[in-house]
């Protein structure tokens, strides 16, 4: 090879090929995917986010939260997702376009989250979600094992001498609990970042994507 | 000396001479961000086996301290390190001086500059969470004007080169020079200034990250290796017929391999099977460099003991090697179904950065800066050091990150674990693994203290006049007479 310009037109022709071919051709399919109407209840999903729950999002981000956490239903026969009860389905493309910033993640030092705001077991209280979620930010090891490290200074710990308690005061006891005379009280932060959490459930099973997004049956006609 | 060496030779001292100031001034950059990098890397990894260690304070939370860890070591080392070789290499082959290097200084000012504002960003809370994008936004340009100086410099020298034929590693540099800069501007597009929906973000993220790391650090990689091999071992390249094939296809497979990142996610399957397939493509490619470098090395592996140089750019072509393997392992739908998401895909990113092309500018390094200091490497011991620990610390990793990613995988696989409880005894499971990557990155670290110190020592001796005077070797002559492939080596 002798040409410089021989060279550069190549050069160009790979990333403008990968470009066109990858990102174009994905934009071109998925670029307008739109919410579903569903024809029973007439409501859209995804369904919108919260605003809060979109400040949480953001939180989310900066915490680097996708270091450790997928959001990712992988499919059955891939992995153990849908065993696990990660989700009652495999997540679908539609389930992320309510999303400002998609993170599906690449590592899995902790569980998958994406439908973290609907399958506590049988906890089904609001406040029961809330509680747990604060307390696995602020002491890890009172609710779960494994290597979370804590969030303590998501979390405002001041004296309840000469103010009333705060109705958002964590319940705490044992070896996290505050000194006597003190609580622990989540900061706007906290409760943003709790609000997305909440909202991480995709139960909706879109009757379009059903068929879509199933993996090919094995073929029963054998060779004639 | 004959009158041909004797003017090749003051040729040479004249383009490092124009090198001299911009080269070493991204080195000491690079060398820093080596040191800055390590020390988070390690900070991560201690975090893992001991989740108190600086959780207290939000600048130094695990989900923070990993990316700005991560970044320090790309954009940081891996970015300047890049730029300091691929210049010096550049004006070498290209036969010609580095013209106006002052306004270099600049680049590596406004591109360090960038870095520091990027990594704090990350610590302080303004990350994108996009991986290896997680530098807020502000900074893109700041990167992107420094970066083209420095593009502009290598292509410039390139185009006034006085050589009729234009070598392997200069189209590998002439390549990267280019794809860096649209892949990364392509990808701050999509994803920040007008950002596509849905799951197009992470297939995004997904083909920027394989270019990065094929498209960038490979081939930066490969430039050294192509060009020191046959330099210090003095024979030309093995096969060096096939070495353009090997480069038209490593490239445009590369490119398209991005989407093997996404297996099982929920994007159009046609995204992870091209990916796969361009995977499975690649394995051309990397047989025919393996041919080219290793053939090239075939029968003198006793050079190895006398260049330090080559010994290093003998890890990178190992590394090259298995991380390719592993690229290729990931691509593949049943392996993939345990490591992906597993500390086994961090092996393959951190083979390719580290195993395969710091090694490569590690061994760049100890070429090029007794040349443009004038001066020997002061201390052999500091070397040796550098080189064992480097080493051992990348047989220590691959060990810590392959054996505790399988466990890892397969852990999160048996559905007879109970999700409660998984969690907890993945981290008991893992503690030893996650414990020898801290001892690898440890050691690793040390080296880098040590190649530190001898490049201070350099520095410090050119300007005193009582140290010892670099007297180089010609380095042996091709043997031109048997086989007239060898397209002009400066």
């Amino acid at each position: 090879m002798k040409n410089g310009l021989a060279l550069f037109l190549g050069v160009f022709a790979i990333i403008a090929v990968s470009w066109a071919g990858v990102l174009l051709a994905a934009h071109k399919q998925l670029g307008s995917l739109s919410q579903f109407r569903d024809p029973t209840d007439d409501t859209l999903y995804p369904q919108r986010m919260s605003g809060l729950a979109d400040e949480g999002r953001m939180v989310y981000q900066d915490l680097g939260c996708a270091t450790c956490h997928t959001q990712q239903v992988r499919h059955e026969g891939f992995g153990a997702d849908i065993a696990r009860k990660w989700g009652q389905r495999p997540s679908y493309a539609r389930d992320y376009i309510r999303d400002k910033t998609v993170l599906i993640g690449q590592s899995r030092m902790g569980p998958d989250l994406r439908n973290v705001g609907v399958r506590l077991g049988e906890t089904t209280s609001a406040d029961d979600y809330s509680d747990y979620f604060y307390k696995i930010l602020y002491a890890p090891e009172s609710v779960a094992s494994g290597n979370m490290p804590s969030y303590k200074f998501l979390f405002d710990t001041h004296s309840t001498r000469d103010r009333q308690p705060s109705y958002l005061a964590l319940k705490l006891t044992g070896k996290s609990a505050p000194a006597s005379g003190y609580e622990v009280v989540p900061s706007y932060r906290a409760r943003a970042l709790v609000a997305y959490l909440e909202s991480l459930k995709d139960t909706y099973d879109y009757p379009t994507e059903r068929s879509l997004n199933a993996t090919a049956g094995k073929s029963t006609e054998e060779g004639h | 000396m004959n009158p041909i060496d004797k003017n090749a030779r003051s040729e040479q001292a004249e383009i490092d001479a124009s090198a001299k100031w911009p080269v070493l001034v991204f080195f000491a950059w690079a060398i820093w961000w080596l040191l800055a990098g390590g020390v988070l890397q390690l900070v991560a990894s201690v975090q893992l086996h001991s989740p108190e260690f600086l959780a207290g304070c939000a600048w130094t939370t695990h989900g923070r301290i990993v990316p700005a860890a991560q970044n320090a070591l790309v954009y940081g080392w891996g970015m300047n390190a890049a730029f300091a070789f691929g210049l010096w290499l550049m004006a070498r082959l290209s036969a010609t001086t580095l013209r106006h290097g002052g306004w270099l200084f600049v680049a590596a000012k406004f591109w360090n500059v960038g870095v520091i504002l990027g990594i704090l960003g990350i610590l302080g809370g303004y990350s994108t969470s996009f991986e290896l994008l997680e530098m807020p936004r502000f900074v893109t340009l700041i990167l992107l004007i420094a970066y083209a100086m420095v593009g502009v410099w290598g292509i410039t020298t390139f185009s006034i080169r006085n050589t009729e034929n234009v070598y392997a590693s200069q189209w590998y540099l002439f390549g990267a020079a280019f794809w860096f800069p649209w892949i990364y501007s392509i990808a701050q597009i999509m994803l920040l200034k007008a950002p596509v929906r849905g799951v197009l973000q992470p297939i995004v993220n997904a083909w920027y990250v394989q270019g990065l790391y094929g498209l960038w650090f490979i081939p930066i990689a490969l430039a050294a290796a192509y060009y020191f091999l046959p330099k210090i071992v003095g024979k030309p390249v093995a096969n060096y017929y096939l070495a353009p094939l090997a480069f038209w296809w490593l490239a445009a497979a590369t490119a398209l391999a991005g989407g093997s990142r996404l297996i099982g996610a929920p994007v159009p399957v046609w995204v992870s099977t091209l990916g796969g397939a361009a995977n499975f493509l690649l394995v051309v490619p990397v047989v025919v460099i393996a041919l080219n470098l290793f053939g090239t090395l075939a029968g003198n592996y006793g050079a190895l003991g006398r260049s330090i140089t080559l010994r290093f750019i003998f890890l990178s072509m190992l590394g090259f090697v298995g991380a390719s393997i592993l690229n290729f392992a990931l691509a593949n739908h049943g392996f993939a179904a345990i490591a992906q998401l597993t500390l086994i895909s961090d092996l393959r990113d951190w083979l390719i950065l580290y195993a395969c092309f710091s090694t490569a500018m590690f061994g760049a390094a100890y070429f090029i800066i007794p040349r443009l200091t004038g001066r020997e490497w002061q201390s052999s011991s500091l070397v040796k050091t550098h080189f064992g620990t480097a080493a051992l610390g990348i047989g220590l990793l691959v060990v810590a990150l392959a054996a505790g990613g399988w466990t890892q995988g397969h852990m999160l696989n048996n559905e007879s674990i109970e999700t409660g409880s998984l969690f907890g005894e993945m981290a008991r499971e893992l503690s030893v693994w996650f414990t020898l990557r801290s001892i690898g990155l440890a050691l690793l670290l040390l080296g880098h203290v040590a190649f530190l110190i001898n490049f201070g020592f350099q520095t410090w001796a050119m300007f005193s006049k009582n140290s010892k005077v670099a007297a180089f070797r010609n380095p042996p002559a091709l043997s031109l007479t048997k086989v007239s492939v060898t397209e002009g080596h400066a």
